[in-house]
């Protein structure tokens, strides 16, 4: 209904939010992980994103027009920078000269990516009330 | 300034509209916007049902979809109110 698409797009941006921190959740989750499937470290992901647009035909003049919908997700990436290189032969999983590859998986860019995350959502959920109460305003329109 | 006589030309016309619209009664209007309302509360009652039996993991869709049939039933309610005073004003009208 188009009543509801302000509402609509802003649920596009808490849908993302909360993929990303998810993702962040993971990244946080497998911050020493050594060991995956490919048999490497565990490689940091990031979400992939892009606006969402849609076209459509405007009612009284018929013009065709493309308009924004919101934000949708394109996929989850690898961060494909170098692993931490540690020394520790003891490690099951080091090589042959003793170094260990730990995952680029740093904890400080996590947290403040995690930061950024909640403080983008509560924006989305923000702007959502903003909208339910506008339409709350109108319905008190010429009400006694 | 154009002065036109009093025919029946401009009651025939609006008879003509009136026939013509038989196709969507003010009754068709109201029950096809009810059934509407009646669909998005089901709608958000589904999905507070899939919540808890954990098949939408999204808290926030939930949310929206109760408000978005809770401002619908409001606005009904608005459109009930008018209609109710419209035709109460209509009622009391002395002939």
């Amino acid at each position: 209904m188009t009543v509801f698409k302000s509402m609509q797009i802003n649920a596009t941006g808490l849908n993302l939010e909360r993929l990303k921190l998810d993702t962040i959740s993971t990244n946080i989750a497998n911050a020493n992980t050594t060991r995956t499937e490919n048999g490497e470290a565990y490689r940091r992901k990031v979400v992939v994103f892009r606006e969402r647009l849609s076209a459509e035909t405007d009612r009284q003049s018929g013009l065709a027009s493309v308009r924004s919908e919101g934000v949708s997700v394109v996929g989850i990436a690898e961060d494909q920078s170098d692993f931490r290189l540690e020394y520790s032969p003891e490690h099951p999983d080091a090589d042959e000269n003793g170094y260990v590859r730990l995952p680029n998986v740093n904890m400080v860019d996590e947290m403040i990516d995690l930061i950024r995350t909640q403080r983008t959502y509560e924006a989305n959920v923000t702007a959502l009330n903003t909208s339910k109460s506008i339409l709350k305003k109108a319905l008190e329109i010429s009400k006694d | 300034m154009n002065v036109n006589g009093i025919g029946t030309g401009s009651i025939s016309r609006i008879a003509d509209k009136q026939s013509s619209n038989t196709g969507t009664s003010f009754k068709d209007i109201i029950n096809d916007q009810l059934s509407k309302l009646n669909d998005s509360q089901i709608r958000a009652d589904q999905m507070a049902q899939d919540f808890i039996s954990g098949e939408v993991e999204d808290l926030h869709a939930v949310m929206i979809a109760t408000e978005e049939a809770r401002l619908s039933l409001d606005l009904a309610l608005q459109v009930r109110n008018k209609i109710v005073e419209a035709y109460k004003e209509i009622n009391n009208m002395q002939l």
